[in-house]
């Protein structure tokens, strides 16, 4: 799909591909010192050797919200060229990610509804591994507002 | 950096002071802190994901865009959530692990923007013996506009 896009010609199944990011124990610190979350979940590999009730994690993770921030990416490189809003995120967490991983979000059109007042694109949103795992998923709105309509 | 310099950093620190899930009281407000966002914070979380939209970087190229300046990027809330709390709030407990999230967006967050936080827990649950946490969270700028408002669920340490 090109990056500019418009409300009439979207079509349920239509794809948006996001950036491929490469993990390191460096990324996950740069999202440490950017976040504030010194987590020594991401931190610390002798926490992390311990349990955590009933899971267990072998070494530090990502953050769970870089997941978060990559579906964000991609979603206002998407919606900004074409007028339209990120509006809204929703994701949860299938698997940890971890340094040597390279994840990459994508969305996919799942519905378009008209309101009184705008347009609403929903999508399904995920990110996966370089194994083709998910590691997160979710929904995503974006709103195309009548007045800045292409 | 000056901002992850004068934030502490080692979450152990005053970790026996924060809220084990035992003690969290869904419905109790939880104590924030204002923060001025600035563009040097923006400009580092907008590295941590790889972010070049000159919408969040470039000073005249965000005054021609659609919102007449520079803007932050929806998702600067997982900075705020922890640049608006104090050093004892219970979302620093090392072991915390975020387990979802849901976030609405409405007015984008601006360099210089003085941004309020009101939080709290919803609910707290247990699910295959783990001990969960919802919490809601409203961010403001200093025109009393949201920003953003989200929802989310932590499995809190044992």
């Amino acid at each position: 799909m090109t990056s500019t896009t418009t409300f009439d010609a979207l079509r349920e199944g239509d794809t948006i591909d996001g950036p491929s990011f490469a993990v390191s124990r460096e990324s996950i610190r740069l999202f440490c010192d950017a976040s504030l979350d010194y987590n020594p979940l991401h931190l610390d590999d002798n926490y992390m050797k311990g349990s955590f009730g009933k899971t267990s994690f072998g070494g530090i993770i990502m953050h769970g919200m870089n997941n978060f921030g990559l579906i964000s990416r991609m979603l206002t490189d998407w919606a900004y060229p074409a007028g339209a809003l990120h509006r809204r995120l929703e994701t949860r967490w299938l698997k940890p990610v971890r340094p040597g991983d390279t994840i990459r979000p994508q969305g996919i059109v799942k519905t378009k509804q008209t309101t009184a007042h705008s347009r609403w694109v929903v999508l399904d949103v995920m990110v996966s591994n370089q194994n083709g795992e998910k590691v997160a998923m979710g929904e995503a709105m974006v709103e195309f507002p009548l007045a800045k309509a292409a | 950096m000056a901002q992850a310099e004068a934030f502490e950093t080692d979450f152990w620190k005053d970790a026996n002071l924060r809220k084990t899930w035992d003690e969290i009281v869904p419905g109790l407000p939880r104590k924030t802190l204002p923060y001025t966002l600035t563009q040097e914070a923006i400009a580092l979380y907008c590295k941590s994901v790889g972010e070049t939209n000159p919408l969040y970087l470039d000073e005249v190229a965000a005054k021609a865009g659609p919102f007449g300046g520079l803007i932050a990027p929806p998702s600067i809330h997982i900075l705020l959530m922890f640049s608006c709390t104090p050093a004892d709030d219970w979302m620093r407990s090392p072991g915390t692990i975020n387990a979802g999230q849901s976030w609405s967006y409405n007015s984008p967050a601006r360099p210089g923007d003085v941004i309020r936080l009101e939080a709290r827990a919803l609910d707290k649950f247990i699910k295959r013996e783990r001990l969960f946490v919802v919490h809601d969270n409203v961010f403001f700028n200093q025109k009393n506009e949201v920003i953003c408002s989200g929802r989310g669920q932590t499995i809190r340490p044992a």
